[in-house]
């Protein structure tokens, strides 16, 4: 530890004889480093999985299943609901749940002003399939319509300025609910249940209300809904259960390989039996797409992100390249003294370890300049990219990874600037 | 201690190779003070840098203390460096930024030394130098023959069997070059041997054994004959 503290002191006079260009090489690395922390983060954050331990059981059902002739089409991205009555009469998933989202007021009562919320019309496994932590009250216990809602905590707390709110009554859209159930604090980010026109970048809902009670009070989707016959869509309630009227997601819990191989079966033959009763007459399509690939097959991805993640990417190497060039200039301007640590009987082996006290100290400075900023490249990105806000913080894991590509970083900016100064004819130097 | 055979060094560019020593054969003995002279040019910084394994050789062989140098390790050389051979350069070589005491600590940090055995090996070299006062001095705030006196601490620090000296009071004025000389002579006498590469007719006459070097050949008063010592 001795000689430890040695070699910390010795980088600290080798920066001292060269403070500029010293700095100048932990600015640019800094540079380099923050930018591509601050693309890192939204990156990582975007294409995190936020079920790990489940979202490979996760499936998204699709089917051809439509009043229309068409070769090589896709399914649509929304089920019908008549659609999600067929496939609901399997019990091959441990889970099933559907469900779209709309948007609504919702107040205590007709004096106070209205306060505008986004619901999720859902079915009671939702909560369980994605694991959303319930902090008062109960779940439905079962599908049907009832007057009762589930608000998130912010919700709750907003409106009634308390969590604690089981029984109380209040106004969506002018129609009476009773508040069954509070959620705890939940944010699954990001939120791939509603990827089909990339929500899920935006934040979970405010409230959850029973699917049939959105349907019977004429709840539109407000994402994506998509008509195949006569029915008006306007005429939810009265027509959106019969009609061609698509507008619902639809996700399963299928927990082995064995179910999800009976589900493929079981959605083989609901469209052999529909194309039988000449309901349906395009070629088969069916899919069933893992949660993990959801985004991707709706075309989500984050392009704009990716190709941010390109440049920094270039950018950072080509500080990497600067900074390497400026440290090397300065190790030759100090291979007197290293070489003369040599004839003193330093081995190359010693003076490495005097290097790794370097890298440290420019790990330490270059991590401070780079989270300095990354802080401000995010905060600009923000600014730039509102939609990207939720996925602009910093985890452990995350923060770990960053700090580790810092230090790599400055290791490569120093091992070849101290390999070459260590390399040096000894004879030579010292002359000099 | 030092025993060279047939040793040849040649300096090569694209154009013209260079024979900066043909052929060598030397033999130096524990406790004996020799000086390398022979005009600027002919090997005699070589040599010496050879014999501080600063420099490698192309052909013969170099042994110190019955062992061969030839193919040691960069970890072996730098520690026989360390712990046998003291060096003193013309220009001093001093860290102009550290200290008296940090400048003469620096062999002996590679050495592995504690705390407390460095600062008594430090301030024996001070004291035998004359500079124990100055130990927090930096370099530039001495005159050059205090600072080759601080090189010479830093070189006897170690306590090394061998001083390999370049040159030593090259910078100095004769005052300073005299006190360096005596220095020497003092350390010699303590059972130190010392090779010093000089131009001074009078410090060579002063060293027990002049060796001269003319075109990389060897003009010993004491010449090595190999096949002798082996017959021996």
């Amino acid at each position: 530890m001795e000689q430890f503290i040695y070699y910390l002191k010795v980088s600290f006079k080798g920066i001292k004889r060269a403070p500029l260009p010293y700095a100048l090489t932990i600015f640019i690395l800094s540079v380099g480093l923050g930018v591509f922390f601050a693309n890192a983060t939204f990156y990582y954050q975007l294409n995190s999985d936020p079920m790990p331990h489940k979202s490979d059981k996760l499936f998204f059902p699709m089917m051809l299943l439509a009043p229309y002739t068409c070769t090589d089409c896709k399914p649509p991205r929304v089920l019908s609901y008549s659609n999600i009555e067929k496939l609901s009469q399997s019990d091959i998933p441990s889970a099933k749940t559907a469900m779209y989202s709309a948007g609504g007021y919702m107040r205590l009562n007709a004096s106070q002003p209205a306060l505008p919320v986004s619901i999720r019309i859902t079915q009671r496994d939702f909560f369980s399939m994605f694991e959303v932590p319930l902090l008062h009250g109960t779940i439905w216990p079962d599908n049907n319509a009832r007057h009762e809602i589930i608000l998130s905590k912010a919700t709750a707390e907003k409106l009634f300025g308390r969590t604690d709110v089981i029984g109380e009554k209040l106004l969506l859209d002018d129609r009476h609910l009773t508040v069954t159930g509070v959620l705890d604090d939940w944010q699954m980010l990001p939120r791939l249940y509603d990827a089909n026109n990339r929500n899920h970048l935006s934040p979970v809902e405010d409230v959850y209300l029973p699917l049939e009670t959105g349907y019977d009070m004429n709840y539109l989707s407000n994402t994506q809904s998509q008509t195949f016959d006569q029915t008006d869509y306007r005429q939810l309630s009265t027509q959106g259960r019969t009609g061609a009227l698509h507008q619902l997601q639809y996700w399963v819990q299928l927990d082995t390989p064995a179910q999800q191989q009976a589900y493929q079966q079981f959605m083989a033959n609901l469209v052999q039996d529909e194309k039988a009763a000449g309901r349906h007459p395009s070629e088969a399509n069916n899919q069933l797409i893992p949660m993990r690939n959801i985004v991707n097959y709706f075309g989500g991805d984050s392009t704009d992100i990716k190709a941010f993640a390109l440049v920094t990417l270039l950018f950072l190497l080509v500080c990497l390249f600067n900074a390497s060039h400026l440290s090397l200039n300065r190790y030759l301007g100090n291979q007197y003294e290293f070489s003369l640590r040599r004839a003193l009987g330093a081995s190359r082996a010693q003076l490495q370890l005097q290097m790794l006290a370097d890298v440290i100290l420019m790990a330490v400075f270059t991590i401070t300049g780079a989270l300095i900023t990354a802080y401000g490249g995010i905060k600009l990105m923000n600014q730039l990219l509102p939609s990207n806000r939720l996925f602009s913080s910093w985890d452990l894991t995350l923060l770990l990874s960053l700090l580790g590509i810092a230090f790599v970083c400055s290791y490569l900016v120093t091992l070849y600037p101290s390999l070459r100064a260590s390399f040096g004819n000894l004879n030579q130097q010292l002359k000099e | 201690m030092i025993t060279l055979t047939n040793l040849g060094k040649v300096f090569r560019t694209e154009l013209i190779e260079t024979h900066a020593l043909r052929e060598v054969n030397l033999q130096v003995n524990e406790g004996e003070f020799a000086a390398l002279t022979g005009p600027s040019g002919s090997g005699k910084s070589t040599l010496l840098n050879i014999l501080g394994t600063l420099e490698s050789f192309d052909s013969g062989d170099y042994q110190l203390d019955g062992k061969s140098v030839k193919g040691l390790s960069d970890a072996a050389l730098s520690k026989l460096r360390n712990e046998k051979i003291g060096f003193i350069f013309q220009s001093f070589n001093l860290i102009k930024d550290f200290s008296i005491y940090d400048n003469i600590e620096l062999p002996l940090r590679y050495r592995g030394l504690n705390a407390a055995a460095r600062k008594q090996r430090i301030e024996q070299a001070l004291e035998l130098v004359g500079l124990h006062a100055r130990r927090d001095y930096l370099p530039g705030q001495l005159s050059g023959g205090q600072q080759q006196r601080v090189a010479i601490a830093r070189a006897i620090a170690g306590e090394p069997r061998i001083l390999l000296a370049d040159e030593p009071t090259g910078n100095l004025d004769s005052l300073m070059a005299r006190q360096v000389m005596e220095l020497l002579e003092q350390i010699n006498q303590q059972g130190c041997t010392i090779l010093m590469v000089t131009h001074d007719p009078d410090q060579a006459r002063r060293a027990g054994r002049n060796i001269q070097i003319i075109d990389g050949q060897l003009h010993d008063s004491t010449m090595y004959d190999p096949l002798a010592a082996q017959s021996a």
